[in-house]
């Protein structure tokens, strides 16, 4: 059976090897023309533009650290895969991953806790639950396990591939085909709820969604790093955007400028990619502060108010 | 309708054998101290908290039904219901209101009508395409009744709508919603601590401390003084009393 992930290289491919040519770089061009570095970029592009759309309203939500909590809950499910010997351990960290999102959303709606504390009771809790299993029945941190923490692309086999597009194609339908009513429950649950909205079903609905698409980027970035391609692109477009669509937009110049520099920097200085990508990441939030801060001081101080 | 209502939060009996009918076209005013039970009433009336005692209707069903939302509107307190973290438009937002059950997956260019009717009706044309977080406390509070004007809702609750506003404003919002009323045949029940605001508004007010203490006709509404004698507060000195009353304005 031909997965969605051969298919969608067999069409890209081709693409791939055209632009080759006027890549820079004596490494970076490798992601253009080599099967298995090919696959590393298409998903890592495509992980980048589902963590925008999901950034902003995780933004709004005022839930930026509910990426970085699901990422460190998808270590847990990936030490306990590795431990137990599965051939993908993506699907564990998938089940810990929802599992945990959807406790944390209902410890947050029943107010059992507020919002950041439950994430940070089931960060550590399953981060340290990954660390003992790998302790005492595997081999500790490995190679591979160093993958899932700090992202190493090479991990992306045929299978997660696989897996990775699929969680990014539904995502996006979902998030795209409900982003108006998603908007209206996040801005005023109340009035959404009264409008006759399932804001209930919805927010289940958006947990589950963020936690596959962490899980989806626990390979390119790893679960340490899944913040920068979730909220850091987001959190930038807030400083220029005007209105939500336009910093839906700019999201995506910013996360995908990130990734190509990150991918880039990181093939040429022999980095690790997720690290670069981060770093990317936040030194393009800085700069555009750095010169919004600036331009509000010297060119335009009305513009304040703001 | 609301009938013998009783209602427990907690422990506590928040409100007590409330009777109320609105009729259409009314612009009710609801006025009382803080904690007296007024936002109970409206959660209840929507169906959100359940009533230990006594039955509300909406529209001929009971209000648990779910049957009434989408004809009922909520305006929230502006000042306080949108995020810090959100960039978007007056347009965006009253787009929101056009969202029902049956069409949660918006397309643009869909209701495109009623979004600007809205806008017009509130009279914010001129910052459409402004981010809401850019605007005045009064334009802001505009934007979000506009959100429910965009919907289908006749019976439009406000909670603390003049909260954050200036005077100015303050007066055009409340002759939007006199006007709202009057051309548009809307039924509207408004929370406030302004007394003095409803008052010269609604047509009608109740004045709710765990019960209703008075229900009529806004120029029947007891002064200062006669309020006091309706509280059950004692005159200690006079002065006192002005002083209270002052203080939840």
């Amino acid at each position: 059976m031909m997965g969605i992930g051969s298919y969608v290289l067999e069409v890209f491919s081709p693409v791939l090897e055209f632009i080759e040519p006027v890549i820079p770089g004596d490494i970076f061009p490798y992601f253009f023309t080599l099967e298995m570095f090919q696959r590393a970029l298409i998903a890592a592009i495509v992980v980048t533009i589902v963590a925008g759309i999901l950034g902003t309203f995780l933004l709004v939500r005022n839930l930026a650290l509910m990426g970085d909590g699901l990422a460190h809950v998808s270590f847990g499910g990936v030490a306990v895969g590795v431990v137990l010997g599965a051939a993908g351990p993506l699907w564990y960290a998938l089940l810990f991953s929802v599992i945990s999102a959807l406790l944390i959303h209902e410890m947050q709606t029943r107010e059992v806790l507020t919002g950041d504390a439950s994430i940070g009771i089931f960060l550590t809790g399953m981060l340290a639950l990954g660390l003992v299993v790998l302790r005492i029945w595997g081999g500790g941190i490995t190679t591979d396990i160093e993958g899932y923490l700090f992202g190493n692309l090479l991990l992306i086999d045929p299978a997660s591939f696989d897996l990775i597009l699929s969680i990014s194609i539904a995502s996006t339908i979902g998030l795209v085909l409900l982003h108006h009513t998603l908007l209206a429950t996040t801005i005023d649950p109340l009035a959404a709820r009264v409008q006759g909205l399932p804001v209930r079903g919805i927010g289940l609905l958006f947990s589950v969604i963020t936690a596959a698409v962490v899980v989806s980027m626990v390979q390119v970035v790893g679960t340490l790093l899944v913040t920068a391609l979730l909220v850091t692109p987001a959190a930038t477009a807030q400083l220029v955007g005007r209105s939500f669509r336009s910093c839906m937009v700019w999201t995506q110049v910013f996360g995908l400028s990130s990734v190509l520099l990150g991918l880039y920097l990181s093939a040429e200085l022999e980095t690790g990619s997720g690290s670069m990508i981060a770093l990317v990441a936040a030194m393009i939030f800085a700069s555009v502060a750095i010169v919004q801060a600036l331009y509000k001081t010297f060119i335009s101080p009305s513009e304040n108010l703001a | 309708m609301v009938e013998n209502l009783t209602v427990v939060r907690g422990s506590k009996k928040v409100i007590e054998d409330v009777a109320l009918t609105i009729r259409k076209g009314e612009f009710v005013g609801l006025v009382g101290p803080n904690g007296s039970g007024k936002s109970t009433l409206l959660l209840a009336i929507l169906g959100f908290l359940n009533a230990a005692n006594g039955k509300i209707e909406i529209y001929g069903e009971p209000s648990t039904s779910n049957r009434h939302l989408g004809k009922i509107g909520w305006v929230s307190q502006a000042a306080a219901s949108l995020p810090p973290n959100i960039r978007i438009t007056v347009e965006e937002l009253v787009r929101l209101g056009t969202l029902t059950r049956k069409n949660m997956f918006l397309r643009k260019g869909r209701n495109q009508d009623r979004i600007a009717k809205a806008i017009e009706m509130v009279g914010l044309e001129e910052v459409l395409h402004t981010d809401v977080a850019r605007l005045s406390g009064g334009q802001r509070q505009r934007a979000v009744i506009g959100r429910v004007l965009a919907s289908e809702a006749d019976f439009i609750l406000l909670d603390e709508p003049l909260v954050g506003i200036d005077r100015e404003s303050r007066n055009s919002l409340l002759k939007l919603l006199d006007e709202l009323c009057h051309s548009e045949g809307k039924t509207i029940l408004m929370i406030s601590h302004d007394m003095a605001a409803i008052r010269q508004t609604a047509h009608r007010m109740i004045y709710l401390e765990e019960t209703i203490k008075f229900d009529g006709p806004s120029e029947e509404f007891p002064d200062l003084e006669g309020l006091a004698n309706l509280r059950g507060i004692e005159h200690v000195h006079s002065d006192h009393v002005h002083v209270h009353e002052k203080e939840e304005e």
